[in-house]
């Protein structure tokens, strides 16, 4: 029988390959920052057909949102990866004509995202009643900090916001310090986003068997709750968990450690058969009750102590000998350049026809059969205006210039994260002619 | 009727269908717990689940050894929806004929067991196989790996989380790499799982093929967020800890006030220029105007502007902080030109138990399984026509709380 590691390599690299999954989903989107954005993106890695809508100008405030305000070929890649595989176009929703095009393009869609503040779009004639109405099909998704409806459902919400209102921010922390931390990388919008992009797969399953669209609410602080242990154990002990430092409390030994070649290892000892495997090696470690608190902490220092000694390599080579849980703490450029990432397609390398070739993640996910693709990075603001006007609306060259004159559609500033490239040349891109596809 | 009326209308339980009612489900994790999330959003979405158990260990992992009817939390909250079996022959069969099969063991053991996606893809070409490991079932890092067990703390740390969490300034011991307080790699891992699958089923639906889709928890944070990509390429120098500042917007995080905590954020400039009108701190606006005077790759430069920030929101308490920075402006014309600072107070978990919102939306559920209640989370998803919902917990019945 063929290993079984090269027999799945086989699987990805040569087995059959078919079309997207999402080939043919017609998303509208009008979002900003992650949480809403996160969801087209997703969508959009496996084929589905996003249009997002921006207002002309600055388009959406994340385009400036640069990390250390650092830019790139005068695009911002945080907003160009969030936005890969889109069509971008502008129309002021102040208009009425634009809000008009707004919901043509939403009449057609199968899927709508929104992140506004609850009942903002209603206002603006969008909200799931009006478009529902005249496109039964739609499934359409408001995103938010508090959920649609309830008496925080106003108030408005970040990252930040929805990880200290589900007291995600206060279990984060080092116990004798008087600080909190938030989870990096705005966990608190993309792990709420990947909830909304489940939420939605599953309304397009149910379609398929019966025809019906229907409305999905999905908040932040409710899906960072959802993974929240600390209600059931504080329900059940009267006593919050609150901040461990490195402790994962259902781990025992567990902690991020430094080793003798003072590098960080981190250990999470999850069963009783790794923890047999771990004391074959460390002296003194003691497995009776070893998740109580008391003891969690006299195991660890044990390890502690045993990890000093030894070097990250030698560490984690007995891991793979002995098999318990072990791993070093990669920084940002280790994670960037892990030769791994590059294998899996966890990073990969993108040519784009405006911006060049640059490094981006790859599909979130690995299909053998279906792999998702990274395409294009965000485009300028309107910049598919045409394109998306003549395709959905089936607009002439004049209808679209007419818009164009009236300030109904617009296009970009000059500034960074909104602009072309400065060798951007208007008449040599037929895609943003609307000539053709990307 | 009210908007909040409506919609509670809309988002009612009552006698609706679920979306995956017809589809089988074998969850074989383990201990991997990515692999029980993922079950466990296709369960809250009516899958049918069988989690298959060859052992006892996953019911054990429980904060401080914490146990219910010989059941740790972590596996009693992830039970929803799901018949627990244990591995034997007859469940062979039956695993063979699922639609989706979780595979959160060691690469290869499935395989080894014959239960593998070789053999049921074999009989049952429609099958969705979704592993769940470290580094995947694939690569030669996979292979070289295949015999470390999958932790949480580990995959976060992969991830190049830790080293972002925490305080720049801090030294020692403080200064090491910190662990997020919740399951964040592994949450995320079976979520992306679970997506994975969807993804596989509705193509199944045109080709009649199903497929084999790969989750490394070890990657499951980064490749979302993307921003270890963006740093390493752009600055070839990782970001530090950045848990107290922000590396996009400044002020984004966590200060203390006079009698509690708030969580801050000022996403424009309008925004922050609004927190200095309202901690009386215009002096501090000529030096920091603009979002890139606040944002360096440099946390010495910011320590100024966030020593005074800090000292100044002490001055207030929680409440005032969060009344004024809802206060809206009088004149509306001038109000779409002044921004806002999004306050909020940090709250315990007693605080957000105790919360109206989250009881009107029915965040949290109650089991009883001695007379004594125990709260869950609920499924974080509201939709209309095939709404998600927990029936059983630990193959008990649950009432809504």
């Amino acid at each position: 029988m063929r290993d079984y590691f090269s027999y799945v390599e086989s699987l990805f690299r040569e087995g059959e390959k078919r079309e997207p999954p999402l080939k043919g989903l017609k998303v509208v989107e009008l979002t900003h920052f992650v949480f809403g954005p996160n969801v087209g993106r997703i969508l959009a890695q496996f084929g589905a057909e996003v249009v997002k809508i921006e207002t002309p100008g600055e388009g959406e405030r994340y385009r400036l949102a640069a990390v250390f305000g650092r830019y790139y070929n005068r695009t911002n890649l945080v907003y160009g990866i969030q936005n890969a595989n889109k069509y971008f176009i502008a129309a002021d929703a102040r208009n009425p004509k634009a809000r008009q095009i707004i919901f043509e393009l939403a009449k057609r869609a199968d899927v709508f995202v929104e992140n506004f503040r609850a009942g903002l779009a209603d206002l603006m004639g969008v909200g799931y009643g009006q478009i529902s109405k005249v496109n039964p099909r739609i499934i359409y998704v408001s995103c938010s900090g508090f959920g649609q409806f309830g008496p925080l459902s106003r108030s408005p919400s970040f990252d930040v916001a929805a990880q200290g209102v589900a007291s995600l921010a206060v279990k984060t922390g080092w116990e004798d310090v008087d600080e909190f931390y938030k989870l990096p990388d705005y966990f608190g919008d993309y792990l709420p986003s990947m909830m909304v992009v489940f939420a939605v797969l599953n309304a397009l399953y149910y379609r398929e068997k019966t025809g019906k669209g229907q409305y999905i609410d999905v908040s932040q602080t409710e899906s960072l709750l959802r993974f929240m242990y600390d209600i059931s154990y504080y329900s059940l002990t009267g006593e919050e968990i609150g901040k461990t430092g490195n402790i994962d409390p259902c781990a025992s030994p567990s902690g991020i450690f430094k080793t003798l070649d003072e590098k960080f290892v981190a250990i999470a000892i999850m069963t009783d058969e790794q923890f047999k495997a771990l004391s074959s090696v460390v002296e003194g470690l003691k497995g009776e009750n070893r998740l109580r608190k008391e003891k969690i902490r006299e195991l660890n220092q044990i390890l502690e102590e045993w990890v000093s000694k030894h070097k990250l390599d030698e560490i984690i080579e007995l891991s793979k000998k002995l098999g318990f849980p072990a791993s070093p703490v990669l920084g940002d450029v280790e994670v960037y350049r892990d030769p791994w990432r590059w294998e899996r397609k966890s990073i990969v390398k993108l040519l784009d026809r405006l911006y060049g070739e640059i490094p981006v993640p790859g599909p979130f996910v690995a299909m053998s059969a279906t792999p998702g693709e990274i395409k294009w990075l965000a485009r300028p603001v309107g910049y598919h205006n045409r394109l998306v006007l003549k395709k959905w609306l089936g607009m002439s060259d004049e209808e679209i210039k007419k818009l164009e004159e009236e300030g109904v559609i617009g296009y970009w500033d000059e500034m960074p994260g909104c602009a072309p490239p400065p060798i951007w040349d208007a008449e040599k891109d037929p895609v943003f002619r609307g000539e053709r596809d990307e | 009727m009210s908007r909040d009326e409506t919609l509670m209308k809309l988002f009612a339980e009552d006698n609706k269908p679920f979306a995956l009612e017809d589809i089988k489900v074998a969850e074989i994790a383990g201990e991997n717990f990515a692999g029980a999330i993922a079950g466990s959003l296709l369960a809250e979405f009516g899958a049918k689940v069988i989690r298959v158990d060859f052992n006892d260990d996953p019911k054990k992992i429980s904060p401080y050894g914490v146990e219910v009817n010989g059941c740790g939390i972590p596996l009693l909250v992830e039970s929803r929806n799901k018949e627990f079996v244990k591995f034997n022959e007859k469940v062979k069969e039956q695993i063979m004929s699922c639609d989706i099969v979780i595979d959160g063991m060691k690469p290869g053991y499935l395989d080894s067991i014959g239960i593998g996606y070789r053999q049921i893809s074999e009989k049952n070409p429609g099958v969705i196989y979704v592993a769940v490991s470290p580094y995947g079932h694939f690569t030669q890092k996979a292979r070289e790996f295949a015999n470390v067990p999958d932790s949480d703390l580990t995959a976060q740390a992969y991830n190049g989380y830790p080293s972002l969490i925490g305080n720049p300034y801090l030294t020692g011991k403080y200064s090491y790499p910190l662990r997020a307080g919740i399951w964040a790699a592994w949450a995320m891992a079976g979520v992306n799982a679970a997506i994975g699958a969807m993804l596989a089923l509705i193509e199944r639906k045109k080709s009649g093929k199903g497929q084999f889709v790969d989750v490394a928890t070890h990657d499951a944070l980064a490749v979302v967020h993307a921003f270890p990509t963006i740093v390493g390429f752009l600055f070839d120098k990782s970001r530090t800890r950045y848990g107290t500042l922000d590396y996009i917007l400044y002020p984004f995080g966590y200060y203390k006030a006079k009698d509690g905590y708030i969580a801050l954020a000022t996403p424009t400039d309008p925004d922050f220029r609004a927190l200095l009108k309202i901690i009386k701190r215009w002096d501090l606006e000529p030096d920091w105007r603009y979002s890139l005077d606040r944002i360096s790759d440099d946390p010495v430069k910011i320590k100024t502007l966030d020593e005074e920030l800090n000292k100044e929101l002490q001055k207030y308490t929680v409440k005032e902080l969060v009344a004024k920075a809802r206060k809206k402006s009088r004149s509306k014309l001038i109000g779409r030109f002044l921004g806002a600072p999004v306050i909020v107070k940090l709250n315990r978990l007693q605080e957000v138990l105790k919360d109206q919102h989250w009881k009107i939306r029915n965040t949290f559920i109650s089991f009883s399984p001695n007379g004594k209640e125990i709260l869950v989370p609920n499924t974080a998803i509201k939709m209309s026509e095939t709404p998600p919902r927990i029936v059983k917990i630990l193959g008990k019945e649950v009432k809504k709380s």
